[in-house]
Parts: C-alpha cells; structure tokens; sequence
C-alpha cells in the first residue's frame, strides 16, 4: 500500500478520549484501534456515545481529553514547546478530507444535483480536474446503482437512494478511513438492504471502515470486529464471531438478547 | 316564520331518486353581506365625490407637477437611495449576521452591540447625527492608530447630504437585514454544516455554497418587505435637505403654497412604486414556493415512472 510502515501501524487509535456536555460524560476513556481495511462495527444501546465517538473522530465534536491519532498523526492538535495545543482551522480541515462521513439523515446538499452533491468536494477542495471528477462520481453512481440519477435532486429520491448518493459522496475523495453514523436507522425498513449491501461491497474492496449500527446482521457478517459500548465506555472488543457467539460481559448478552431479531434472510 | 321553517327544512330522500340535482340549485341570499355592500359602496361614492368636488385638491396642479423635471428628478434620487441602501445594507447585514453566529465571543458581542445600536436609533435621529458629523470630528483622517496621519479631510468636505443619507439609511437597513439573514441562516439543518465540515469545506465555501442559497427561502419574504419600508424611508432625507421625491414637492410648495396638490404628486408617485415593488414581491415569492412544489410535481413523475418500469 503507502509503505511498509502501512500495514503496522492502525489507520486509526484512539486512546483514553473523553467527552463531556456539561455534567454528561459522553465519552469516559474509550479506547480502540482500526487496522487498514479492517470493518468495525460499534454496537450500544442508545446514549451509549457511540455517535459522539464518530463525531469525535471526525472532529465534528472537540474532545476533552485522551488523543486520536490518524495513520500516526495526532488529531486535532500539535506540538507547541512542552506540550501540544489545538491545530489551526485550516489543518483541521485537510486532516478531515481524508476521513468521509455518511450521517444517520443522509445530509445532501438539496439545492444542488446529485452529480454536484459528489463531485464538490473533489473539485473545490481537492482540486481534481472537474472532467475527471465528473467521470469518476458517474462511476461510483454506476455502483451504487444510481447511474440514471446523476441530474436529480435529493428531494426526488427515497431515503435508500439518498443514503446510497451519501456513501458515493464520502468515497469519492479517496478517503483514508469511512465512518458511518447509524446509515439505516432513518431509513423504512423496506430501504435498509440496499444501504447495507452497498456498505458490504464497499466492505469487500477493502475500504476501511467504523460502523455504528443496530444492524446486528451486518456487523456479524460483514464486520470483522465488534465493539460493544455503553455508558461512554467500551465493554467488549473481539473479534465477530466470538463477540456474538461467546459474549463475556453480562451487559453485552443482555443487549444481545434484547436487540436480536428474527435473521433476515441471507444475512446484511 | 312558517316560511322559513319550510325553507330550512332538511331534505330527505330515502329512495334517491335523480330529480334533486345540485348542479340545479339556487343561489343563497346572505343578508350581512349586502349590509357591508351597500355600505362600502356609500364609503366609496363619498370618497369619490370628496376628491372630485373639493376645490381644493387642485387637480390640474397635480397633472402639471407629476411630470415635472425636479421631480422626477427627487423620484429617481429616492430610487437609487433605495437600491444603494439596500445593496450596503445586506452585504453589512450578512457580516453583522455570520458575526452574531460566531464562535468567538468578542466578535459576536460586538455584531450584537452594533445591530442592537442601529437598530434601536430612529434612522431619523441618525440622519441629522451623521450630517451634523463635522461638529464632533471636524478633520477625517486615514492614519495609524495613536500615529502619524496619513491624508485627512475636512469633514465638511466628505458628508454632503448625499454621504450622510447613504450612510443613516445603509447602517439604519444592514441592523434589520443582520436579524433576518440571522434567522435565516438558523432556519438551515444543522446536518449541512457537518457535512460540509466533514468533507473539508472551508468555512468561506460551507458559508456561501451551503448554507446562505439554503437560507434564502426565509430569507426572501421579509427582505421584500424590508424594500419597501426603505423606500418610504427614504423620505426621511429630505430633512438634511437631500433632494429626493419629498424634499423635490417640497422645494416647490415652498415657492408656490400649492402644498395639498404638490404632495399629492408625492403620494401618487410613493404608491405606484410600491405596488409594484409588491407586484415583483408577490412574484419572487411564488417563485420560491414553486421552487417546493415543483420539487413534490417531480417526485410524483419520479414515482410514476419507477412504478411503470
């Protein structure tokens, strides 16, 4: 890949990051790793922080405490004499671009086709040639099996279509790493597979990826491992199959016995 | 009284035969409204015969000075103070709007003071204050802080009439522009913001691309509004002997005693503007609310057709 230092060190750790509203710690300590093209799905009840924790990654949010560093580099701050303060506007955007964002309410950009929605970022922000961007938003149109929607607004299509448009938009500046942040929790549920199942080929091409789901198919048969998270913490961190057939915490079997639902069909 | 019971009486028809057909029905006398009828159509013949009897209305002065020169001239004079008030006062207004929202506390309380000041001075009172600015600083000067003076100017030089009005009317405008881009751009999902933030948007593109087209849609409405109030504002001026449409009638009743007719001139020309300001209000605003429906009217085609492939 880049390097021989690629596949050491993880694309993402996080170590002891805390986030606090007010009184509310959101974040108590969370600790994790995202190897390259590894799938982790984060799994919790609700208010559990694992919507903050993508946020977070994707400075979205400001931490207030802990580090995350992005294939080594430190988010968000730099070293200034002793100790480290927080980057400058600009670098905190161009660490940005390199991570892609897909959000529970898709968040497209209505006044704006969908051909314009996927090509902005790679135009404006990383100056690709407008032709080549163009060509390369039909393409990734093309595999999210929206080809004949490029000229559309986000308004005439479903919520699967927009969420499908959204992942084609997060992937089409190349990112390092994709966080979603609960991708079919608004959807109908008649919408979730084809949501899903462009998330597990994007999986199969070997993209890197943090899952907050409730989708507990998909993160026992698309992820390669599970993080379990509640009260801001993470409670367990294995492997998928192991997390879901040999849970160890108390916590995690009540969750899953709580949360399992009739299998859907041939799995995500 | 049997009468009416008659009349009022349900109909009733268990068998439903076809002779009863409502397409055939009579029309229905309501008494209050021939009350309010006639009435305003006695306001109205009064009004009417008001403005053609009385002597005084001096019509045919009124045909003389519409088209007259000096005031056609005061007409477009008050048109470019609308236009010039109105183009300042919404590029300040949107800076005094992104700087109430910002995250640095200084700067926002100060777009706060400052809205809050021009806001709350009755453009009438800033008018005379700017004018009158010679007195509190006789020499304008372009220089370093606390140093050397670079050029400087009487005072008296740079505000004529002119400047202060320009100045009264754009800052008096950009306060009340602040409060409606303000709630305008709040009226944007917060959702837009992180998307740009999350795709590396600088805070300029996230601001102009993103989210202020968003805003426009609440945007639009009350900044027709706000023309026309300008407009009317613009009359204001003619205190600092600004030669706009007033202060143009004035000039003249002042040498001719004529005052009814010649403000009369004013007032016709002050509602033609006005109504069709109101008339390209309307127009702007149904343009936007298409903008929505067109958005539904395409959906259903969308649909439509997904149905039949």
């Amino acid at each position: 890949m880049t390097g021989e230092n690629a596949t050491m060190t993880p694309v993402l750790q996080v170590v002891g990051v805390r986030k606090e509203y007010g009184d509310n710690v959101a974040l108590d300590g969370v600790d994790f790793e995202v190897h390259a093209q590894e799938v982790v799905a984060v799994l919790g009840p609700s208010g559990s922080g694992k919507s903050t924790l993508v946020r977070c990654i994707d400075q979205l949010e400001s931490i207030e405490g802990g580090a995350m560093y992005l294939d080594g580099e430190l988010l968000g701050y730099e070293r200034h004499r002793d100790g480290i303060r927080p980057l400058a506007d600009a670098d905190v955007k161009r660490q940005q671009r390199r991570m892609g964002m897909v959000f529970q309410q898709f968040n497209l950009f209505p006044h704006w086709t969908v051909l314009r929605n996927i090509t902005e970022a790679p135009i404006k922000v990383h100056g690709v040639p407008a032709a080549e961007a163009q060509a390369r938003a039909m393409e990734l149109l093309a595999r999210v099996g929206l080809a004949d929607k490029a000229q559309a607004h986000p308004r005439q299509l479903s919520g699967g279509q927009q969420q499908r448009v959204a992942i084609a938009r997060a992937v089409a500046t190349n990112p390092r790493i994709l966080l979603f942040d609960e991708p079919t929790s608004s959807l109908d549920p008649e919408l979730v597979d084809e949501v899903l199942q462009v998330m597990k080929d994007l999986a199969e091409a070997g993209m890197t990826m943090i899952v907050v789901t409730h989708e507990l198919d998909f993160a026992r048969h698309v992820a390669d491992r599970c993080v379990f998270m509640a009260e801001g913490q993470v409670i367990e961190d294995r492997p998928s199959t192991e997390f879901f057939d040999a849970p160890r915490s108390s916590r995690l079997r009540t969750f899953l016995t709580r949360t399992a639902t009739p299998a859907r069909e041939g799995g995500a | 009284m049997t009468m009416t019971d008659l009349t009022t009486q349900p109909v009733r028809n268990p068998s439903a035969d076809r002779s009863i057909d409502a397409a055939r029905a009579r029309r229905r006398i309501h008494p209050w409204r021939v009350v309010v009828g006639i009435l305003l159509a006695f306001v109205t013949v009064q009004i009417a015969v008001f403005l053609v009897t009385n002597e005084r209305f001096e019509w045919p002065v009124v045909a003389e000075y519409l088209f007259n020169p000096s005031v056609l001239m005061g007409l477009g004079m008050s048109i470019v103070l609308t236009v010039v008030g109105m183009i300042l006062g919404s590029l300040l207004g949107t800076a005094l709007a992104a700087g109430q929202l910002a995250e640095f506390a200084p700067l926002r309380w100060a777009c706060i003071v400052f809205v809050g000041v021009f806001r709350g001075v009755p453009p009438l009172v800033q008018l005379i204050f700017w004018y009158n600015l010679a007195y509190l600083l006789p020499r304008l000067a372009v220089g370093v802080p606390f140093g050397p003076e670079l050029f400087s100017w009487p005072t008296n030089d740079l505000i004529t009439p002119l400047t202060a009005a320009i100045i009264g009317l754009s800052l008096h405008e950009a306060a009340y522009m602040a409060e409606i881009i303000r709630a305008g751009i709040l009226s944007v999902d917060s959702g837009q913001r992180d998307a740009a933030a999350a795709m590396g948007f600088s805070r300029w593109h996230s601001f102009t691309r993103v989210v202020l087209p968003q805003a426009m849609r609440v945007i639009i409405p009350p900044t027709g509004s706000q023309v026309i109030a300008l407009l009317k504002g613009t009359s204001l001026v003619s205190v600092i002997a600004m030669g706009d449409l007033l202060h143009s009638v004035q000039v003249i009743y002042n040498r001719t005693y004529e005052v009814v007719p010649m403000l009369i001139v004013a007032v016709i020309w002050y509602l033609v503007l006005v109504t069709a300001l109101t008339l390209v209000q309307r127009r702007v605003e149904r343009h936007f609310s298409r903008g929505m429906s067109r958005a539904a009217v395409a959906r259903r085609v969308v649909e439509r057709t997904e149905a039949v492939a």
